[in-house]
């Protein structure tokens, strides 16, 4: 062997230190040098908004009176109720003042309606009740109401027999607790009872008048010596399929052996009329009622309840912007894909490897700086759609579900987290597939296909595409309340998800998680 | 072989049928050059891509610095590669690429500068990459493995591309290096690249180490080197080689060939001895013969037609 | 022509994506035609036509058919090969042409077989979700001259969107840029005309839309309720094919490569 001088071993003299920020940093500053990727962003959240806008632009709302062009306004607001939500109050009551502690009590013997077959489109002039079959809605209403006042939207207290749910006492529209089950006839009359004792109200019923139960107490807030109290009927539209609007419906109710004893005055008169109506709701006819020997006939339309979006009310929620959301999802799709396949394109990848070998842990940097970058794009897209498709909608005549700005936080944090994860989630294909094309594809049609394919099929089909495929993260949109106690399509279109949003958002993160482990083990193995 | 920066034992990695690697070991050692040299797909760049772990071998270890190149904390400190000039993202300028890998390992913008101004990139390093010639790319991927100031250096054919100037530089810049105490590792499949600037030599052919040696030993032990000298003490002088190893033949009047030893040690030999010896001629083949013999069957595709391997 | 067709031919068959992307059209219209026909039941609201319903995989297997369009050209962009492409046959033109002749030919075959198997599945599946002779939907039939013009159709439209896909990636020249454009293009228009409550803008943006018009093909009942009739409907995704493969081939004729 030749001599080889046994030089001094050279060691490097720049300080150096590696970890995961400083991983962070290199993916960071790879992505940021590299300026399509940085306007790609920017055109994400500009999608967002943009397409938002449009969407918010070609949606009017409105009446018009007299014959074209008659005079036109938009939808007035949604009756919003003690809480704040908004609410349905439409219905027909019968009803006398009631002053201090007292009860009311009555017999309903039948309750019987009619769907219009017109759909939502009851023309004036026409007579709804031969354009119409018969049938009950499972939601019509016959019972007792006690309030405060008349004004639309504030609070009371009922008990009431159902078309198809039995006895019920529901309050300030969201509350509502069964009582006697079965549905009401002649031959199995229903007795309901309201007791008002200070500022509780007691619901109670009972088969026979004898034997009393009682369905639950309500407590109203700072009521007045003086309330009215009476027989309401009302009849809320009905669902059709999952279309978004429904039938208007229409329900008359019997009453006998109506009883009002009071502490103080009582004995007045009875009056009926049509509370709340206008044309937020789709009704069937003005109600009615007719006061015999043998009790009370009442007759009405709409509903008393919190409102949903759907089968009877209009209105908007007011998070608008999944459309917007689809489109820069589209976008960062391309992006996440970009951002892996780079690195595969002209081996840069071997660079990146050779800098740091721990493989899985380049792959969490990407993931991390991505998602990170597509997050902070997203939210502040959502963020800006929400407040400028509010301001379009409002001034083109819809009226809007009221939303808490927590909700709507967490409306615009969702579709930013779903636009981030779903960056990811192309990411994480890409360095699967080592094609952009394949990575987008696949991300596309696992998110954006199945959503599509929910809002055009019927029934268990398009809830399961919403709750298996990463498309479940959509439900992050959801800014609406399902009630148990309104028939409604609780459908995507109409805003509700079969998923929670964190629990479709934790499917879209499972998805994503389950293609990143992959990744993960694939670029471990496979030579660089 | 303790003192070897980078030390490669038994290699073996197939592709389906294909031996790339068929127990390669080697080392490199420090202070000096050392040129691998092979014909294409001989198995250099895999060997390469192996010691930085970027690609698993069947069986074989291949450590830095005593360590797997994947378990080291601070790669770029412990080893500078250029694999490929052109594993550029093309809309990033060559500045910003040196910046991510320096972010890597927490290093400062300042050290980005400091290495394009060693390789001599200059103002060019704020243009994008993807309009950079093959030499810029060269001096860029040069640069990128200078970061991190390391003992050990593998290139991948660093002269590809480059103009005869930046081939001088090249070789100036690298010869430099060793003499600071550096291991360099520079792979060729041209010879003629390495001749002149490399101290030690490992011939790699169809995945196997055909030569780990200096220079003038491969050259040596070609067959068909010798020496021719003339001597008015022929008898002598013979049997003075003789005994040293050397097989001596007369080749006419006070004429003898030598081969299996080196001019200058024959003429030390005899004039250690007192022989006489009026001229001396060294008939040896050129480095380049010398690789040529010794890789003339190892060429992939040279091999693949004479032996009709089905693959 | 021919030779430039026999090259890209060679092309095409010596590296396996574009086989894989013909297999995804396949796999990708049967396999959801088939879960719609398996699991949507009659009279449960929403689409009601059994032949519509059993193409309904039609939204998934585009965009595999777009991708295979994209590939095809943006391909070769992204490995720099076009150059060797057009220094071999430097008509351009002739380049785009036999390519998308090509292409024809493979998503055509690929379409056939994925809208017959879908039709085939629709006519087994759906009757057990209630699509029967009892509830007055006749059983899918080829015999049908409506459920034939929706077959044919179907094909045809694949074969469409692969062009639009082969138009916009010479446009763009980025396989990731163009795949996001071509499906932004056709996924968009039907969330914008689900967005939007005017019934106006909602019927203006489904007559421009390529996917929802283009799909009017495969409707076989209540054809009058259509925005458009089946047949317009795909001449407006023609129209957005043609107008790609229009931009697509003056950027390729005129840009440097």
């Amino acid at each position: 062997m030749s001599a080889v001088e046994t030089a001094p071993s050279y060691v490097s003299r720049v300080p150096a230190r590696t970890g995961f920020p400083q991983l962070l940093h290199a993916e960071w500053t790879k992505f940021r040098t590299v300026r399509a990727w940085v306007t790609t962003t920017l055109v994400a959240t500009l999608v967002l908004i943009g397409l938002s806008w449009f969407a918010a632009n070609g949606s009017h709302a409105g009446f018009c009176s007299g014959p074209p062009p008659g005079s036109c306004h938009g939808e007035p607001p949604l009756p919003v109720g003690p809480d704040g939500e908004a609410v349905v109050d439409t219905y027909f009551f019968v009803h006398q003042p009631l002053t201090g502690d007292g009860s009311i009590t009555a017999r309903v013997t039948a309750l019987t309606g009619r769907i219009s077959t017109e759909g939502n489109a009851v023309r004036a002039g026409t007579n709804p009740f031969t354009e119409s079959r018969p049938g009950l809605a499972e939601w019509a209403k016959a019972g007792l109401l006690l309030r405060p006042s008349l004004r639309t939207g504030s609070q009371y207290a009922a008990v009431l027999a159902t078309g198809s749910h039995g006895v019920r006492m529901q309050s300030d529209y969201v509350h509502d607790t069964a009582g006697l089950a079965g549905a009401v006839s002649a031959t199995s009359p229903r007795w309901l009872r309201l007791t008002r004792v200070g500022d509780v109200i007691t619901g109670a019923d009972s088969a026979d008048g004898v034997h009393w139960t009682t369905v639950t107490t309500a407590r109203l807030h700072d009521l007045p010596s003086t309330v009215q109290v009476g027989l309401f009927v009302t009849s809320p539209a009905q669902p059709r399929g999952f279309a978004a609007d429904g039938e208007p419906t229409y329900a008359t109710g019997h009453f006998d052996n109506v009883a009002v004893s009071a502490a103080g005055a009582s004995g007045s008169a009875w009056v009926g009329g049509d509370l709340g109506g206008g044309p937020s709701y789709r009704t069937f006819a003005r109600g009615s009622f007719q006061q015999a020997a043998g009790g009370f006939t009442v007759s009405g339309s709409g509903d008393i309840a919190p409102a949903v979006r759907g089968a009877g009310a209009g209105g908007q929620p007011a998070a608008a912007g999944l459309v917007g959301a689809f489109a820069a999802l589209i976008v960062v799709a391309v992006l996440g894909a970009l951002f892996m396949t780079s690195e595969y394109r002209r081996g840069l990848l071997r660079t990146t490897f050779a800098a740091t070998p721990r493989r899985g842990r380049v792959l969490a940097a990407k993931a991390l700086v991505l998602g990170a970058v597509t997050f902070v794009g997203g939210v502040v897209g959502a963020v800006i759609a929400t407040a400028v498709s509010r301001r379009v909608l409002l001034a083109n005549g819809n009226a809007l579900f009221p939303m808490s700005g927590l909700t709507e936080a967490r409306v615009a944090i969702g579709l930013g987290a779903v636009v981030a994860v779903t960056a990811v989630l192309a990411l994480a294909v890409a360095a699967i597939t080592r094609r952009s094309t394949d990575a987008v594809v696949a991300v596309i049609v696992t998110t954006v296909v199945p959503y599509i394919l929910s809002m055009t099929l019927s029934g268990s089909v398009g809830t399961w595409l919403l709750r298996l495929t990463p498309a479940a993260g959509f439900a992050v949109e959801e800014s609406l309340t399902r009630y148990h106690q309104v028939a409604n399509s609780y459908s995507a279109v109409n805003g509700y998800y079969p998923l929670s949003p964190l629990a479709g958002f934790a499917v879209l993160c499972a998805w994503t998680l389950l293609a990143l482990v992959v990744a993960r083990r694939l670029l471990r193995r496979r030579d660089a | 072989m303790s003192t070897a920066m980078v030390e490669v034992t038994e290699l073996r990695k197939r592709y389906g049928a294909t031996r790339a690697l068929d127990g390669v070991t080697f080392g490199v050692e420090p202070g000096r050059i050392t040129g691998f040299v092979g014909p294409n797909g001989a198995g250099k760049s895999t060997t390469m891509r192996v010691i930085l772990g970027l690609d698993a071998v069947d069986s074989g270890t291949a450590l830095v610095g005593g360590h797997r190149y994947e378990t080291l904390a601070e790669p770029l400190r412990a080893v500078g590669a250029l694999l490929d000039a052109g594993a550029l993202q093309h809309n990033r300028s060559g500045r910003n690429h040196l910046l991510w890998l320096a972010h890597s390992h927490g290093l400062p913008a300042a050290r980005v500068d400091e290495v394009i101004d060693l390789v001599g990139l200059g103002p060019a390093a704020r243009r994008k990459a993807g309009g950079y010639s093959l030499g810029m790319r060269q001096r860029l991927g040069i640069a990128a493995a200078m970061l991190g100031d390391p003992p050990v250096l593998l290139m991948d054919e660093p002269f590809n591309g480059m103009d005869p100037e930046g081939i001088v530089w090249m070789r100036g810049f690298l010869r430099a290096l060793a003499a600071q105490g550096r291991a360099v590792l520079i792979s060729s499949h041209l010879m003629s690249e390495l001749q002149d600037i490399a101290d030690h030599l490992i011939v790699i052919g169809r995945g196997k180490v055909l030569a780990d040696t200096s220079v003038e030993e491969l050259v040596a032990t070609v067959s068909g080197q010798w020496v021719t000298l003339r001597t008015s003490a022929s008898s002598d002088a013979s049997r003075v080689l003789t005994g040293a190893g050397g097989e001596v033949n007369p080749s006419g009047v006070d004429v003898l060939t030598v081969t299996g030893l080196a001019p200058q040690r024959i003429v030390a030999l005899l004039g250690e001895a007192g022989v006489p010896l009026s001229e001396i001629a060294a008939h040896r083949a050129s480095l380049e013969e010398a690789y040529l013999a010794l890789t003339r069957d190892a060429g992939e595709f040279h091999a693949a037609a004479t032996e009709g391997v089905a693959r | 022509m021919r030779r430039a067709l026999h090259a890209e031919w060679t092309k095409l068959r010596t590296v396996p994506a574009p086989a894989g992307l013909a297999l995804a059209v396949v796999v990708l219209t049967v396999g959801v035609g088939a879960l719609v026909a398996a699991t949507v039941h009659a009279g449960g609201g929403g689409q009601q036509d059994p032949v519509h319903l059993g193409l309904m995989g039609l939204d998934a297997g585009q965009a595999a058919a777009a991708a295979l369009g994209v590939l095809v050209m943006a391909g070769e962009y992204a490995n720099g090969m076009v150059r060797t492409t057009l220094v071999a046959i430097p008509r351009r033109l002739v380049v785009l042409a036999s390519k998308a002749t090509l292409l024809t030919g493979i998503v055509a075959v690929a379409a056939t077989v994925g809208v017959l198997a879908s039709l085939l599945a629709a006519r087994l599946l759906l009757p057990g979700g209630g699509f029967t002779a009892a509830h007055g939907f006749a059983l899918v039939s080829l015999g049908h001259s409506t459920t034939l013009r929706a077959a044919v159709g179907s094909v045809l439209y694949l074969v469409l969107i692969g062009w639009l896909g082969l138009g916009v990636a010479a446009a763009v020249r980025d396989t990731a840029a163009a795949t996001g454009t071509v499906l932004g293009v056709l996924y968009l228009f039907p969330m914008l005309s689900a967005a939007v409550s005017d019934p106006h803008w909602h019927r203006h943006l489904d007559q421009i839309s390529p996917m929802t018009g283009g799909q009017l093909i495969t409707a076989t009942t209540d054809l009058p309720s259509l925005s458009l009739t089946p047949w317009q409907g795909l001449g407006v995704l023609a129209a957005w094919a043609l107008g790609a493969l229009i931009v697509g081939g003056a950027v390729l004729k005129l840009r440097d490569a």
